[in-house]
């Protein structure tokens, strides 16, 4: 049994070892050399070139900006909403937990594109409204800059810093604040000697964790950005592959290895920090709450603050995005508007091949790659928790590594792998690269649906008399199958709207709906980028329905003989 | 049913260096007793239980429960577990978290395809028996340590093991609760006549249940006997020390008389139980607590008189434990609470001979 455990273990490592250092070391060599084509001829001109563009600084303070200003706005509102939750007795709770779960269904690009459609400066919902309203010669809102940018990016990171910051909250032990107005500090002082350092490493979790998303955030800058003619390095990255006539994948490498040391580093930090948080925050016994603080009459200002923020989050870009998918070009709502709706854009996106195609290609990656990616959860997830020796540990780290992976960067590596191989321009390359980008997603859910099945509730079942294989059918199957849907909902989405890996690695023929949604929104399709859209989000929601119902079969019967 | 360990051995290798878990572990526990095996963590017990129930296999010797040889190493023998037909309680208690206290508890027999009404019946009858009527349409993580604890037994019970095994299952549970159940297990095992074989590191749990103990270290049983042989008459110093505290004294054989042995100690010449040792040679003599009195009125020197003096007072709440200095020796002694006595007295102390006990050094 041993024997073959640690046979498990090293192919595993195998496995795992190529999906993520594969392409981080094609990267590396692809940094040092002529081109695509003239792949290990060395080379520094690559990083001399990239570095001394003139263009740079300018990327990088913008770079800069973004994600720490995004971040702080994700972060400051996470802890704004996860106090409010934990600590106050605002009405309807149960909002908390649809902010911090839904926006997550609603993909990157699109969310994006519904700002655009609000608050572009030439024909923005909000901005037409405003003009008619004050009578403006110019639209008084633009979101083409750097702070529309942060905003919509904070938006998107909150839910994450929210997940983050709110366990922390809830588990904190109010005796730390009494005991410090006992010793005669008010409410203020209290917040900040106590209450937010105590807090420090589940807040700075949440904000580094911010900075790595925004930094390989690609939805964001290339539909809000751009227009604007505001690069960051993402956009900078992708104009460099993407446009233009003179494609450099040696030069774009050569930045890339900056934005994924920078990001590896911030991981590490993260874990760190994670890892000393479980140190920091005492949870207390069971059956414990902490007080709740009366908010009186700034109950019903701050629950409309909450219902604005949900509104935003979550209904708001359906709403701009179905509307727009109806009407014949960007109008205000109004009867005339109303009176032209119609199901135009929806046709012409079902009448064309390379929507079609995106369609199906998304789908079958959703599904497939998923389901691929569960099974080796699984494995990976066994072997982490289950056998625990020191090369199940090199394999946990390999696997927690792709986390840190900027899609756009790490897309790259792939591209100078794949190019060497048959895979290239297939729908397998983008498979691949989906199952190593997003594996951790796979192995989080399933490694403590592992921990869960403590060996005693395997151990007892033999006792009772049944075999290994009834063990398997009746006591470790169920209780992993929570996990295993988890994991499949969170892969499945994800490579429903996978955008920053896929701009590198779709080629004609493997189009997915994320890729053709920022084709459309570069054409200016407004309506049809819409009509494609709400397909999208309405796939991700059959997904998580199917797998959620699959799931319940899988329970076993409860009650009776 | 009877269990016989013969020449058991099991060993790990950990870091490079070999752990002897049980070593060469001869042993068998009589049919319809409550046997326990009780040492300090790390001792070989849990794995000596595991290799019965057939969780791990030993790397020699055989086991055989009744008249059946579930393990030999030379003749080739393995009975998985599932095949042993055993009941065992877990630590954790084990208890599945996705089913109901019913599913829980009919698992055993659903496994053995025992028809439907027969379950329904034995499962009621099992959870009467553990004080569980009325929960078997609970969710198992919907239970108190201490139901959880009963389901786990009502499972281990339902399929009528002759034997169930018990590894460490009270040590989840808070003092108070523990001390409940400990009596409700003694009353539902006494009441089975079943063979129980229970592995714990705790002395009081182990005195209070068992009908024979078997104290191990360092993967090796030291001795075996009834739960007063072991407290009053251990042949071992670290059983005498184990089991319950003790003061620990050199002394040397002066004298064998008819039914006593006198020792010649710090604390002076001291008659002691007969034990069959050489004149001159040296021994431990060990003193429980409980049994240095304090002397009536002023006491007179004489045969097991010690005078000592009172060095610390501490009260316990049923008890004062004392500190006395005599011969050098700091003595441990447990007396009354309403002892008039305090620091700095000068005492006499006697020394019952009968409980004046002699171990190997």
């Amino acid at each position: 049994m041993d024997a073959n455990r640690s046979k498990l273990t090293f192919s595993l490592i195998l496995i795992v070892g190529v999906l993520t250092v594969c392409p981080v070391v094609m990267l590396v060599i692809g940094s040092f050399s002529e081109g695509l084509t003239a792949f290990g001829s060395f080379t520094l001109q690559k990083y001399v070139e990239a570095y001394t563009d003139p263009a740079l600084a300018e990327i990088i303070l913008n770079t800069v900006i973004f994600v720490l200003g995004s971040s702080t706005l994700a972060t400051v509102l996470a802890l704004f909403l996860s106090y409010l939750n934990n600590r106050t007795d605002i009405p309807c709770k149960f909002m908390f937990r649809i902010i911090s779960i839904i926006p997550m269904m609603i993909p990157h690009i699109l969310f994006s594109v519904s700002w655009a459609l609000l608050l572009n400066p030439s024909n923005g919902l909000i901005n037409l409204v405003l003009k008619q309203v004050f009578f403006l010669d110019h639209a008084p809102l633009n979101i083409y800059s750097l702070w529309g940018m942060i905003l919509v990016e904070g938006l998107l990171d909150l839910p994450i810093a929210y997940l983050i910051i709110a366990p922390a909250m809830a588990s904190f032990d109010v005796a730390l604040e009494e005991s410090s107005k006992v010793c005669g500090a008010g409410p203020l002082r209290t917040l900040f000697r106590v209450t937010l350092p105590v807090l420090r490493p589940a807040i700075l979790a949440a904000f580094i964790l911010g900075v790595v998303r925004s930094l390989a955030s690609f939805a964001v800058p290339s539909v809000i950005g751009m227009p604007g003619r505001v690069y960051v390095l993402a956009t900078h990255l992708y104009q460099m592959i993407a446009t233009g006539f003179s494609v450099d994948y040696g030069k774009a490498a050569a930045i890339g290895m900056s934005v994924l040391a920078a990001s590896v580093t911030l991981i590490l930090v993260y874990r760190a920090l994670t890892s000393e948080s479980e140190k920091y925050v005492t949870i207390s016994s069971r059956g414990y709450r902490p007080t709740v603080i009366p908010l009186k009459g700034a109950r019903i200002p701050l629950f409309a603050v909450v219902a604005l923020l949900s509104f935003v989050l979550i209904v708001l870009p359906v709403v701009v995005l179905f509307y727009t998918s109806l009407v014949p070009y960007s109008m205000v709502p109004s009867a005339r508007a109303f009176s032209l709706m119609s199901w135009k854009h929806w046709i012409e996106v079902l009448r064309d091949p390379i929507s079609l195609l995106s369609l199906k290609n998304s789908l079958m990656l959703g599904l497939g790659g998923a389901t691929l990616g569960v099974i080796l959860s699984v494995f990976v997830a066994y072997t982490i928790v289950k056998v625990r020796t020191r090369a199940a540990g090199i394999l946990e780290s390999l696997s927690f590594l792709s986390f840190s992976f900027p899609g756009i960067v790490i897309g790259m590596g792939f591209m100078w792998f794949f190019v060497r191989t048959p895979l290239y321009a297939t729908i397998w390359a983008l498979l691949i690269g989906y199952i190593a980008t997003y594996l951790p997603y796979g192995i989080r859910p399933l490694a403590s649906a592992f921990v869960q099945v403590h060996s005693h509730l395997e151990e007892s079942s033999l006792v009772c008399g049944a075999s290994r294989m009834t063990t398997m059918r009746r006591i470790i199957i169920p209780l992993l199958v929570p996990g295993m849907v988890s994991g499949w909902i969170l892969m499945a989405t994800m490579f429903v709207r996978e955008l920053t890996l896929s701009v590198v690695l779709s080629r004609p023929g493997t189009e997915v709906l994320a890729v053709q949604i920022l084709r459309f929104a570069e054409d200016g399709l407004w309506g049809r980028l819409s009509a494609l859209g709400i397909m999208m989000i309405f796939i991700s929601t059959i997904l998580v329905i199917l797998a959620n119902l699959v799931g319940a079969r899988f329970k076993p019967m409860e009650g009776g003989g | 049913m009877e269990i016989k360990i013969q020449g058991v051995s099991k060993h790990y290798f950990s870091e490079g260096k070999t752990i002897k878990a049980l070593d060469d572990v001869t042993l068998t526990i009589p049919a319809n007793q409550i046997f326990t095996l009780l040492g300090p963590s790390g001792c070989g017990k849990t794995t000596l239980l595991r290799c019965i129930v057939g969780l791990e296999s030993p790397d020699s010797g055989e086991i055989s429960i009744g008249d059946e040889v579930v393990w030999s190493k030379d003749k080739g023998i393995y009975v998985p577990t599932e095949e042993r037909g055993l009941g065992m309680v877990f630590q954790t208690y084990a208890i599945w978290p996705h089913m109901n206290v019913f599913d829980n508890v009919a698992y055993p027999l659903q496994t053995r395809n025992v028809p439907r009404d027969v379950i329904r019946r034995k499962v009621e009858k099992t959870l009467h028996f553990v004080q569980l009527e009325g929960f078997e349409k609970r969710p198992a993580t919907k239970l108190s340590g201490g139901q959880q604890q009963r389901v786990a037994l009502a499972r281990a019970l339902v399929a009528e093991p002759k034997v169930i095994l018990f590894d460490e299952p009270l040590s989840n549970l808070d003092a108070k609760l523990r001390e409940e159940t400990r009596k409700e297990l003694r009353t539902f095992l006494t009441e089975l006549s079943i063979t129980a074989v229970y592995v714990t590191h705790d002395r009081i749990e182990a005195l209070a249940l068992s009908d024979s103990i078997a104290v191990m270290r360092a993967g090796r049983i030291i001795e075996i006997g009834s739960p007063q042989k072991i407290y009053f008459d251990a042949d071992h110093r670290f059983v005498a020390d184990f089991i319950g505290r003790a003061n620990l004294i050199p002394a040397k054989v002066v004298k064998q008389t008819e039914n006593a042995t006198v020792v010649e100690s710090p604390l002076g010449v001291i008659t002691c139980q007969k034990r069959d040792l050489a004149e001159g040679a040296t021994v431990t003599l060990c003193l429980r607590p409980e049994f240095i009195r304090v002397a009536p009125g002023s006491g007179k020197e004489g045969a097991n008189v010690v005078r000592g003096k009172v060095e610390t007072l501490v009260f316990i709440g049923e008890a004062f434990e004392m500190e006395i200095r005599a011969g050098g020796e700091l003595l441990l002694a447990k007396v009354d609470a309403d002892t008039r006595t305090q620091v700095g007295d000068v005492l006499h102390f006697t020394l019952d001979p009968a409980h004046c006990l002699l171990v190997a050094v």
